[in-house]
């Protein structure tokens, strides 16, 4: 256990490192796709948050990347709207909390686990999408909205304008940073182990005094409420939004970010999203439909080779390794 | 013109439109048209889901499969007769594989089934386009033209479609309640350990029902596809409702699949009459949520959890 | 009385077309001990369940502190001081023992006792560090009166709670009870006769969901009828 949190620690202070001397050695273009990979990374952390830490798979997580998406733009391009960048990032982040604390009060309530989860949350996935589109008064149907602006606000002396490359990537590593471990921090402390708990047997857990439904709706609402956090800062960076950002194709790419990535790491997740969507840059290049019919066989073979995600190539070599020895 | 999005509910409200005097009767048979579909596709669902504890995300493409054989019977020159003949054997071939390769690994590992079978349905999804190509399929009704049914003159074909749909539902519970299988069945669902106990292959009667509920969505699909849109990703509508009807309905019975598929199919049809499809949707989702929460064993279930 | 805790008057309960339990009658005073015995299928479990309100009785009434507390959550039932060890131990596999003891105090509204104290009183000082599914059935027993423990209750109830033990861990769990025995009420469902022996406290003795006999044990021992219900010739 406390060998365990040293060496997250450990990778954790690797990984900082490496943000930090990235820009040294990168130009501006290759700043910014790391940048828009870590904000996807923000959005696989999220979701293993939830997913990693409950055992319950949420299927429809791009629903909050999106709605955060929306929000962030509607209120920045809206010029009557003081400090748009500020109001807009809380409004994503309050705007899918709020969709997650209903949608959740009723599961976890009603007593709604497992695949029944998944399969509600899969549709919300698919309504947000269609809605995007559809609403075209408010969110410009199927081609969005374009020409968001970057987050730039004056709040107290502080002067914060992210146009520029460098800027942008410091803040969004930042957030990323303490996000991430943020949430590593909660999840090992009471809240984790109660979740823990109450994945090995929920009926005990309440039987002790704890509100097992409330305790996995906070972690929804939070994971969700992340999840608006990296939608919003998403299309302030690429200047547009669009309903693929609710879409299925997302929340689909974020699961397999996180299961490869290795669940309940949290840092897994992020490393998973970037690597990931290196080879899909590279993938899509010689023929784009060709990505999903990977995306597919990923799936399959996670299943199949792999449950405990690529970190776990290194657990079971070692663990072969060990093994070995005493035999020899 | 049809709407563009794809979901059975828009694709059933579409043409005909609402005159003072036969809307009741044409909003009924639209919902009635909309209701068969879900319980065929619920059906396979039902069985999969409801009674195996099986999450298997690509029933939807059992669907596109059914409607893509027709498409390509027509296209060969066949006839839709002969294509809906096809359907059928199309989504069982591919249920059949299905199961044997992945399903039955993963039997004690739901998730993995949910990943597993996702990853499925986007090959499929994928695998359809680089075949067929791009767009929307054309696929023509057996018969054009309408039927004056005294309050209102109704789609021939749609008919057609109920009928058929009844008449396969009707099949499927003399199948169920009649045979020495659908006795195994019963048996299986039951108590499994019983079942082996008895001697009943249990495996065996897992993947013949999982084989037989991917036939009848591949039907199901089939008898859809001159009124939908046919695309390799007209599953996942098919996929969301048919798990509403079988969560708001409850496993173990017929009565739970027609419950559910009235109300959803019927709160579909009439809500697509006052708003747009996507907002009628994101209502009966939230209709199913609540459902769930008032009832958590379905509709038809009595008896607490 | 203002001592009494709680109550059961003349409760039954049916399952569809099975009465499992009728007309039965329980008292448990503040800080009192009693036992619960039965064949298997007397409906002990069913009994304990109507006085943790997870049940709802189909007639009669059950009473905590005056109050019907039939279909409360779990945990409102809980931090009224109701603490509950089940038949199939429910410890948490992956949690270590001593994180097993801390998520129970977290539960409680009030905890006193700290961890390392629940460790010692449950003599599982030595196993705080292994993860709970890697201990013995015995252990796993102790572990769940020990998170019952955690949560200060003010009526303890114990399902079996020396299912699988060996005759000394019997023992020891016995005189773990006694020793807590004055600081709050226990009622145990025990099969176990030697372990009810040790208790010697009031025992109820169920059959086929109606009372037996009830008394203080030495008098239920003696007692022809209970000894044909064990000795299976009814
Ligand atoms: N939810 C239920 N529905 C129907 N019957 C039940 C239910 N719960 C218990 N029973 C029946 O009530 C009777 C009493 O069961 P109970 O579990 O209370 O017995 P027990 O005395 O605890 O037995 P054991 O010593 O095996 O634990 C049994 O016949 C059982 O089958
Ligand atoms: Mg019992």
């Amino acid at each position: 256990m406390i060998a365990r949190d040293r060496n997250w620690l450990v990778i954790f202070a690797v990984c900082v490192t490496l943000a930090i001397v990235y820009p040294f050695f990168a130009d501006g273009y290759q700043l910014t796709v790391i940048r828009d990979a870590l904000i996807f990374g923000l959005f696989a952390a999220s979701l293993d948050f939830f997913w990693g830490r409950t055992g319950i798979l949420c299927f429809g997580h791009a629903a909050f990347f999106g709605i955060g998406g929306y929000i962030m733009a509607l209120t920045t391009l809206n010029d009557a709207i003081p400090l748009g960048s500020v109001l807009g990032i809380l409004g994503a982040i309050a705007g899918a909390a709020f969709v997650a604390a209903i949608i959740g009060y009723f599961l976890f309530f009603g007593g709604i686990r497992g695949s029944y989860f998944t399969i509600v949350t899969l549709a919300m996935g698919v309504i947000c999408q269609q809605a995007a589109v559809s609403w075209s008064s408010v969110t410009g149907g199927d081609s969005g909205l374009i020409g968001i602006p970057p987050i730039a606000f004056d709040l107290g002396g502080l002067h914060v304008d992210l146009s520029q490359d460098l800027p942008s990537y410091i803040f969004v590593a930042a957030i990323v940073a303490v996000v991430v471990l943020a949430l590593w921090s909660i999840s090992r402390g009471r809240w984790g182990m109660v979740l823990t708990a109450i994945q090995d047997n929920e009926v005990r857990v309440a039987a002790l005094g704890h509100n097992a439904p409330l305790r996995l709706l906070a972690t929804f609402v939070l994971s969700a409420a992340i999840a608006g956090l990296a939608g919003a800062l998403y299309v302030c960076m690429a200047g547009l939004v669009a309903p693929d950002l609710s879409g299925l194709l997302l929340s689909t790419e974020v699961i397999v970010w996180v299961a490869v990535g290795g669940r309940g790491t949290l840092l897994g997740p992020v490393l998973g999203a970037i690597a990931i969507q290196r080879a899909q840059q590279t993938i899509s290049s010689f023929n784009p439909s060709l990505w999903p019919l990977l995306l597919g066989c990923v799936f399959v073979i996670i299943v199949f080779v792999l449950p405990d995600g690529i970190l776990s190539i290194y657990a079971r070599l070692k663990s072969l390794f060990n093994g070995r020895r005493p035999a020899q | 013109m049809r709407p563009k999005a794809c979901s059975p509910a828009c694709a059933n409200a579409s043409q005909v439109l609402p005159d003072t005097m036969d809307f009741v009767v044409t909003t009924l048979l639209n919902a009635l048209t909309l209701i068969s579909i879900l319980m065929l596709v619920g059906l396979g669902l039902a069985i999969s889901f409801g009674l195996m504890n099986v999450t298997n995300l690509a029933h939807g493409e059992f669907v596109t499969v059914g409607a893509f054989a027709v498409y390509f019977v027509q296209s060969v020159g066949g006839s839709f007769w002969l294509g809906l003949l096809a359907a059928p054997i199309a989504g069982a071939v591919v249920g059949c594989i299905l199961e044997f390769a992945i399903i039955r690994h993963l039997y004690s590992r739901p998730v993995s089934t949910v990943l597993a079978t996702w990853g499925v349905s986007l090959i499929l999804q994928q695998g359809l386009e680089l075949t067929f190509g791009l767009g929307a399929k054309p696929v023509t009704p057996p018969i054009e033209g309408t039927l004056d049914l005294f309050f209102t003159v109704y789609p021939a074909y749609r008919l057609i479609l109920i009928a058929i749909a009844m008449l396969t539902l009707l099949g499927v519970v003399l199948l169920i309640s009649r045979t020495s299988f659908g006795l195994d069945i019963r048996t299986v669902i039951q108590n499994r350990e019983m079942a082996e106990g008895v001697g009943i292959n249990t495996r065996r009667t897992y993947a013949i029902a999982f084989t037989f509920g991917a036939a009848i969505a591949g039907l199901a699909g089939g008898l859809v596809a001159p009124l939908a849109i046919v695309l390799p990703q007209m599953g996942v509508n098919y996929l969301a409702n048919a798990f509403f009807v079988v969560i708001v309905g409850g496993v173990g019975s017929i009565g739970g699949l027609v419950a559910g598929s009235v109300f959803v199919g019927g709160l579909t049809s009439v809500l697509n009459y006052q708003i747009s499809p996507s907002l009628a949707q994101a209502i009966v989702l939230l209709a199913a949520i609540v459902a769930v929460r008032l009832r958590p064993n379905g509709l038809f279930n009595g008896a607490s959890r | 009385m203002s001592d009494v805790l709680l109550q059961a008057e003349n409760v039954g309960i049916r399952f569809g077309g099975l009465q499992a339990l009728e007309a039965l009658n329980l008292t448990v005073r503040d800080k009192e001990l009693c036992c619960i015995i039965g064949p298997n299928g007397a409906g002990k479990s069913t009994f304990l369940n109507l006085l943790t309100g997870t049940l709802r009785p189909t007639s009669g009434s059950v009473r905590f502190l005056g109050h019907d507390i039939a279909g409360l959550p779990l945990h409102r039932i809980a931090r009224l001081g109701i603490a509950r060890k089940f038949q199939i131990p429910s410890v948490f596999p992956s949690l270590s023992v001593e994180d097993n003891l801390k998520v129970a105090r977290w539960g409680a509204s009030s905890p006193v006792r700290p961890v390392g104290e629940l460790l010692d009183l449950v003599a599982l000082g030595n196993r705080a560090a292994t993860l709970a599914g890697e201990l013995a059935h015995g252990q796993k027993q102790w572990l769940e009166i020990g998170m019952a423990l955690a949560i200060e209750p003010r009526l303890l109830l114990l399902d079996e709670p020396t299912a699988g033990m060996t005759p000394q861990e019997t023992l020891a769990t016995a005189e773990m009870l006694l020793r807590l025995k004055g600081e709050f009420s226990i009622v145990a469902v025990e099969h176990d006769i030697r372990f009810v022996r040790a208790l010697n406290c009031e025992t109820l003795v169920l059959h086929q969901g109606r009372r037996l006999r009830s008394g203080p044990f030495h008098d239920i021992e003696t007692d022809e009828m209970v000894r044909d219900v064990y000795l299976g010739r009814r």
